[in-house]
């Protein structure tokens, strides 16, 4: 059977009468407005027939309620058809809106879903290792909000460049520094890295 | 299969666990300032002994923030953006930017035939020099030092026709929306033909170095195995889904620019394997020169620009004679033009795989969001899965077989 973006709409449709909020056709692109809560299941469903997820990302608008898109594009590699998913979250003064994680669908979201965390702040729940990506560890906020000045704002010092406290790595837990580490022959291989990073909260600074 | 992949997750992030450890596993760090990681790619891996237990990618370290600096040029200036992306293939950015802004113009029926074909030529002509750089880095870094010199020779053929056509070497900015930023100089098409008798002979020289080399065999055959299954589920694209056996390219399944009317074959590869992506590169390089011969001998004559005066600017000599022609440049230059409002997401085959523009316009002349879907990020999500379980020494070919650029990894 031939997938197109219209037939695919049809059969969200009928398999998931309430989960569709909205349908819209924009220069020949299909939209498909979910609610949140109802995204994983037709994602699922969607998996068969369009198995090959392009991106996902987020849009701000700070003006409106729910305050932000989280864009979803899907692709059919067999019928050469294409649709975009969107689900819309974020009251009032609601700081990280949650919107379930698709890693479950196709895993090639990882990444995608910690980029949309890292740059807006939108939480996935479920997501596996729910990390900033692009920006650094201790950054505190999410630039890509339409709040986030694009130049010129002020971070306390040690916060310059986005500082790194040294014994933070990703994918290790930190506990791991603390832990003495010995080669097979029982000599210590960490035994000088407390002198040269008291695990240091990221305000203070040391000596100077 | 489904069940698999969420378990792999889970343990691809799950903290280490030191009970476990044999005495011999340890983590160490590659990058970022290891040289065979294209740029600031920075893996932990976890070996014991010579064999990879656990790669975790670390990214970002070259964040620009193209996406957010976007937001605050018009359309015209955010173009010089995507050049910076990936900086192998500025061409292929520039071509992918203008065909978005294009669609949210609604002038995508106005570009002539021309400039097309030049776009096209222009595209392929990067696409085989992004490949030649990756041919280069990738052979350098598994010890064929020669290879890389050769490549970055035939490469700089092609950078000098970019600079006799656009006066830059790398950042062109050549193809804008609405055309071309100049006409094409006379001689583009005895340049670029010259080329096309140039190459072939040398083409040829890399497959007797490298195709049935025993160093190189050994090296890339059967090392760091994708599978097909995996290459979708992680969105990868390209040669890397190519690479694994999978028939797809952008170009054939949704022609851009005029693609619908050139004749080319979509090479594959059948294991997925270093070597099959360092093949599908080699022979995708053949389909290149097809294509751009095909293209410079249907070549029709037309206007470097659209017809349209809200997305091109008054030719030079106007402007010293006409007044309106000189507020017409002001205002294009300082304000620029307004997209109607509503969204485009318009995908390309790069040289890297499948590179696409997520543009949202409010009616301002300036973009909402600028999003992009670059194939580097996507193919190096699939790191882990290639190396996990082979040796240090491979994860080398790996990063290099899949011909990443930070550049747009982290934009």
């Amino acid at each position: 059977m031939v997938i197109t973006a219209a037939s695919t709409v049809e059969t969200v449709r009928t398999k998931f009468p309430r989960a569709v909020i909205e349908t819209f056709e924009d220069r020949d692109e299909l939209t498909l407005l979910l609610k949140p809560e109802n995204l994983v299941e037709v994602c699922n469903s969607l998996k068969k027939d369009l198995p090959y997820l392009e991106t996902i990302t987020a849009v701000d608008w700070p003006e409106r309620v729910p305050r932000y898109d989280v864009v979803y594009q899907l692709l059919s590699l067999e019928s050469q058809c294409y649709i975009r998913l969107k689900v819309q979250v974020g009251q009032r003064r609601e700081q990280h809106p949650e919107v379930p994680t698709v890693t479950g669908v196709w895993p090639g979201a990882n990444w995608y879903e910690r980029e949309v965390y890292d740059l807006f702040g939108i939480v996935f729940s479920g997501h596996p290792n729910l990390e900033r990506i692009l920006m650094p560890r201790d950054w505190t906020t999410h630039p890509l909000r339409k709040d986030y000045p694009l130049a010129g704002f002020d971070l306390p010092e040690p916060h310059w460049g986005g500082q790194v406290p040294y014994n933070v790595d990703p994918g290790v837990d930190s506990h791991y520094y603390e832990q003495t580490l010995r080669t097979a022959e029982g000599r210590e291989l960490n035994e000088s890295r407390t002198d040269i990073n008291p695990n240091q909260e990221p305000g203070t600074t040391k000596g100077s | 299969m489904q069940q698999q992949e969420i378990e792999y997750q889970y343990s691809a992030n799950s903290d280490l666990d030191l009970g476990e450890q044999s005495n011999d596993r340890m983590t160490i760090n590659m990058g970022p300032q290891h040289p065979s990681t294209h740029g600031v790619l920075r893996l932990i891996l976890t070996i014991e002994g010579e064999t990879v237990i656990k790669a975790v990618p670390d990214i970002g370290f070259l964040h620009t923030g193209i996406e957010k600096t976007a937001e605050a040029k018009t359309y015209h200036q955010a173009l010089v953006l995507t050049d910076r992306m990936d900086y192998t293939t500025p061409l292929n950015n520039n071509l992918a930017y203008s065909l978005a802004v294009e669609k949210l113009l609604g002038i995508e029926d106005e570009i002539n035939d021309k400039i097309k074909y030049v776009r096209v030529i222009l595209a392929e002509l990067q696409r085989i020099s992004s490949h030649l750089v990756f041919l280069g880095s990738s052979a350098l870094d598994l010890g064929a030092q020669s290879v890389f010199l050769y490549c970055f020779r035939e490469r700089e053929v092609i950078l000098d026709i970019f600079e006799y056509i656009s006066g830059v070497r790398m950042m062109t900015s050549y193809i804008c929306p609405g055309g071309l930023q100049a006409e094409v100089p006379a001689g583009f098409d005895a340049k670029v033909r010259s080329f096309l008798d140039y190459f072939p002979p040398y083409l040829q020289e890399y497959h007797d170095l490298l195709t049935n080399n025993p160093l190189w065999l050994e090296r890339t055959k059967n090392v760091c195995v994708l599978t097909k299954e995996d290459a979708i589920a992680y969105g990868t694209s390209g040669p890397v889904l190519r690479g694994s056996g999978f028939v797809w390219d952008i170009r054939k399944a949704f022609p851009y620019s005029g693609y619908e009317k050139f004749d080319f074959d979509i090479p594959i590869g059948t294991n997925g394997d270093v070597y099959d992506r360092y093949m599908v590169r080699m022979l995708e390089m053949e389909e290149s020169l097809k294509i751009i011969r095909q293209a410079l001998d249907g070549m029709p004559s037309g206007y470097y620009r659209v017809d349209n005066k809200k997305v091109t600017p008054p030719p030079k000599w106007q402007i010293t004679g006409s007044m309106e022609a000189l507020i017409h440049h002001f205002k294009f230059f300082t304000e620029g033009y307004r997209p109607p409002q509503g969204e485009v997401f318009v995908r390309t085959e790069s040289g890297k795989g499948e590179l696409a523009f997520y543009i949202v316009s409010d009616g301002s002349a300036k973009p909402y969001r600028m999003h992009v879907r670059g194939p580097s990020f996507a193919n190096l999500q699939a790191l882990p899965r290639m190396v996990e379980g082979s040796f240090l020494s491979d994860v080398v070919a790996a990063i290099g077989s899949l011909d990443i650029v930070l550049g747009e990894v982290d934009r």
